[in-house]
């Protein structure tokens, strides 16, 4: 049963507002909000990220593979995943600020200290790949360190920052990104880009998942 | 038990929209008077009277700023507020899952809500 304005006019001082229109109205604007508010983002963002993990990491895996000596994800690789990661940063842009439009409080500052960190985080850990190069550092490092390492060590940093805040699902994603990354790293350098394509990507689908489960939870029998 | 048990502040179409949009804010959020009444669709006017019957029952916590020339009103649940959603919801899955349509013991209440 769906509530509609009609009814509301009829019952505006609760006069025939009977207790199953009551509950079909609290389902109804308790599923808005929920789908408004969205602290992690839509599922289908989440779905659209677990496509990026895929499609990005497994283009680099296709240019990387056989390559001997090892060299690097070939150039489409990398012009394919910069497109598909700056579709997702104005996405998430987007998703941020329809979501926090006249929302404020500490649980929003926590949320934009949160995504800050996160981006300079993994901005220092790409950035640490320059003197990498600088030191002519062996293929095999060279070839692992862009593929897991950056989201290995952000991964347990936000892992621990958000088991200490109590935050279990942005703690679970962490941990599961870290051992994604961890097991990437036992694949070579051509092997590690498919790991963490399948592995981002499975994060991603879990979640999207996981947000359209909480999203259609009943306000009223749950 | 009856409907009549269930709190009548809330009992309201339009309070309730306002009771569940806000319980659905982090505890300690607070969300801005445009923004509410944008995603409920009510006149200014109408929001006013309602956020103020919540308000007068301590179900709801509004402040006001300026900024320059212009003022902003934020409001929030309280947790008295959050409190009386909950008991007002349990009473509703007593009420749904004890009843039929008929006032007759009903073998799940949630057939009543999907109908």
């Amino acid at each position: 049963m769906s509530y509609t304005p009609g009814t509301a006019a009829a019952a505006e001082n609760g006069c025939g507002f009977d207790p199953s229109q009551a509950a079909a109205l609290l389902e109804q604007a308790t599923g808005q909000a929920r789908r408004t508010f969205m602290p992690f983002g839509p599922p289908l963002l989440w779905a659209f990220r677990a496509v990026i993990g895929l499609v990005a990491c497994g283009g680099c895996w296709l240019s990387v593979r056989g390559q001997q000596p090892y060299s690097g994800p070939g150039g489409w690789a990398l012009t394919v995943a910069f497109v598909l990661v700056a579709v997702n940063i104005g996405w998430t842009a987007w998703v941020i600020r329809r979501g926090g439009w006249g929302v404020s409080g500490p649980a929003q500052r926590a949320k934009r200290a949160w995504i800050g960190a996160t981006v300079v985080a993994l901005a220092a850990a790409y950035a640490a790949m320059a003197p990498l190069y600088h030191s002519r550092t062996s293929h095999p490092v060279w070839g692992l360190y862009p593929a897991s390492a950056p989201w290995l060590i952000v991964g347990l940093i936000g892992a621990a920052v958000a088991t200490a805040r109590r935050d279990g699902l942005r703690a679970g994603t962490c941990l599961a990104i870290a051992l994604v990354a961890a097991a990437a790293g036992f694949g070579g350098p051509a092997g590690a880009w498919l790991i963490m394509g399948i592995g981002l990507g499975a994060v991603a689908l879990g979640i999207a998942g996981f947000i359209a489960r909480q999203q259609r939870r009943s306000a009223v029998w749950s | 038990m009856t409907a009549d048990e269930l709190d009548p502040l809330i009992h309201v179409p339009t309070r309730l929209r306002i009771v569940a949009t806000l319980a659905a804010l982090p505890d300690g959020d607070t969300l801005s008077f445009t923004r509410l009444q944008d995603m409920l669709e009510l006149t200014p006017g109408n929001l006013i009277i309602q956020l103020r019957k919540l308000e007068e029952a301590g179900y709801l916590a509004s402040e006001k700023t300026r900024n320059g020339s212009t003022q902003k009103t934020t409001v929030a649940l309280t947790s008295q507020g959050r409190a009386a959603l909950g008991a007002y919801t349990r009473a509703l899955r007593n009420l749904l899952g004890g009843l039929d349509g008929n006032g007759r013991p009903a073998e799940d209440g949630r057939d009543q809500v999907a109908r």
